[in-house]
């Protein structure tokens, strides 16, 4: 179990132990013949015309990785898939980020990746709504749209010669994320989806799952929305805007629980999943502080393994 | 102020000083004699100290490695690759930042930790030869290493726990770099020895190498050595890192093993 030391009591070491050798037994045994450490000999056939991809280079004629990872064929392409890299963009990818500056024309974002992220001001949709040339005031307002250290979801647009990434925000689903949690997992554990952007109508929730590996839970957001004030209630409905119900605070922090702990038990993480370890530590009555304690991790393991386990069964048995 | 150490200092006890005297002469004592004799560990000349090894210590990092060589215990963390805050040229290769720091804890004597810039920049050199830095242009990789505890051979088994948590952090290498240390005493030659024994010795020689190439990317020689001896001592690191990356590759494996499953 990776990025968290837990105090487990004997029985509760026993419990995990057994859950993850049954997830191990149900794991495809070609993954741990797959994995290969830097150095290592990647067994090809030298008969047919194989294309070495990332993580791997020529050796004395033969394939050699360079990566620590899983080794992947894709019919002749041959790759590692490395676990503890940073995150590699594709266009179109959906990315949680934040800002670290105010550039001319532009900001620049963390993202996880190796270098930083470019969201130019004619990338994005204007706070009034209209297409128009940006001028010289809208440069001069680009604090008032985003500021350092706010946390913005985007779109991957492309790449520049010389490495660097672009993003857009040109939808209205795209922008400043307010009243939540950001959480940083392991890229390797999102996988690319179709949907991306997950409202969980059930608590009001907003969850996004950012292919970097920044996942953002908060307060469910209706797009277009404005908020519009008059002069004698500004105090009011700013305080009105800013407060979150009780209620919806717990479901993100429930919401943020379980993703911690799903990552930190190495669990590829879908919407299905963390819906269903929030409800099982609701239905099972965990305060949502004790959900990051021992007993709930190893609760989850054997959810897991029991879940993947009739699958294997179901699959075995539609053959 | 009295010389004497009170209750509430730092300072070594009297007594664990004594024992320390006691050692260094009794390490004379057998110089004197040129002979073989018992190390203060039990092992032989030709034996390396238990090595204990883990990836993924520190959480924050892109890669971390803990390395504990006897009483010699490092911690080396790997940032990166970022991108580089300092306003440079464009560069078609990455930069390699490292940086070795010794904890005020780290020696018997508060504060006396080895020479840090030197540490450094030997760091550097030992690992640049085996990292990809053509795979990350304008970006820079920060390696910073930091000795909790001291207990003789530092900079060898620094080299291998920054090799072993760079692997970690999915930094494309040519092979891992493992590295050991020699030191000679009169006719003798001893490997990994301890702060005790560094500090009795004729000369010294680290051996950083590629186990897999069977490239050495880094050798450092200190004091009086003969040819052949040379020779030998280098034949004996090369054995040992040998065997010291097959430890590397057996902890990368089950942490690749564990993190597929």
């Amino acid at each position: 179990m990776k990025d968290r030391h837990l105090s487990l009591n004997q029985t509760q070491r026993v419990r995990l132990e057994a859950a993850l050798q049954e997830l191990q037994s149900v794991a495809p045994a070609a993954v741990s013949a797959a994995a290969v450490t830097v150095a290592d000999t990647i067994p090809v056939n030298q008969e047919d015309n194989i294309l070495k991809g990332h993580g791997t280079s020529d050796q004395d004629g033969e394939v050699v990785a360079t990566l620590c990872g899983v080794v992947e064929r894709v019919n002749k392409l041959v790759y590692v898939r490395t676990l503890r890299a940073r995150y590699k963009p594709e266009v179109g990818d959906i990315i949680v980020g934040r800002v670290i500056e105010i550039a001319p024309k532009r900001w620049r974002l963390e993202i996880n990746f190796s270098q930083d992220a470019v969201l130019m001001l004619s990338s994005m949709n204007l706070p009034d709504g209209i297409q128009r040339r940006r001028t010289a005031v809208d440069e001069l307002n680009m604090r008032s749209i985003f500021e350092e250290n706010d946390v913005i979801c985007a779109e991957v647009r492309g790449f520049q010669h010389d490495g660097s990434l672009h993003l857009q925000a040109r939808s209205e689903k795209y922008g400043k994320l307010e009243r939540g949690q950001l959480l940083m997992v392991a890229p390797y554990l999102v996988k690319r989806k179709k949907q991306h952007f997950h409202h969980l109508e059930k608590y009001n929730v907003d969850l996004i799952l950012g292919c970097n590996g920044f996942i953002w839970a908060g307060e469910h957001v209706v797009v277009g929305e404005k908020p519009k004030t008059t002069g004698g209630q500004q105090g009011f409905s700013t305080e009105a805007e800013n407060f979150t119900p009780l209620e919806t605070r717990k479901h993100i922090c429930r919401l943020a629980n379980s993703v911690r702990v799903l990552s930190a038990l190495g669990f590829t993480l879908t919407v299905e999943l963390i819906i269903e370890t929030m409800e099982a530590s609701a239905s099972s009555n965990v305060e949502i502080n004790d959900m990051l304690g021992a007993e709930f991790y190893v609760q989850t393991a054997e959810r897991e393994a029991k879940r993947r386990a009739d699958l294997l069964r179901k699959k075995n048995d539609a053959r | 102020m009295s010389a004497q150490a009170g209750p509430g200092t730092y300072s070594p006890a009297a007594a664990a000083g004594d024992r320390r005297r006691e050692r260094k002469e009794e390490l004379r004592r057998h110089l004197a004699e040129d002979a073989d004799w018992p190390r203060a560990d039990g092992r032989s000349f030709h034996d390396c100290r238990p090595a204990f090894m883990q990836t993924g210590p520190t959480t924050a990092a892109s890669g971390s490695a803990y390395a504990e060589f006897g009483k010699t215990k490092v911690i080396v963390s790997v940032f990166g690759p970022r991108e580089s805050k300092k306003a440079m040229m464009y560069s078609d290769v990455g930069r390699l930042n490292c940086n070795v720091s010794y904890t005020t804890f780290a020696t018997p004597v508060r504060g006396q930790g080895a020479d840090n810039k030197e540490y450094s920049s030997m760091l550097h050199k030992a690992l640049e030869g085996a990292v990809m830095l053509h795979t990350f242009p304008k970006t820079t990789v920060d390696v910073f290493a930091l000795v909790l505890e001291s207990g003789g051979s530092d900079l060898p088994i620094i080299i291998s726990c920054a090799s072993l948590a760079l692997a970690d952090a999915g930094i494309m290498m040519y092979d891992l770099v493992t590295s050991v240390s020699v030191s000679c005493f009169r006719k003798n030659i001893i490997i990994d020895p301890t702060s005790d024994e560094e500090a009795w010795q004729d000369g010294s020689l680290v051996v950083a190498f590629m186990p897999a190439r069977k490239e050495i990317t880094q050798l450092t020689l200190t004091g009086e050595w003969s040819d052949g001896r040379i020779t030998n001592a280098v034949e004996l690191c090369m054995d040992a890192c040998s065997k010291l990356g097959d430890i590397l590759r057996d902890r990368l494996k089950d942490t690749a093993t564990l993190t597929c499953e």
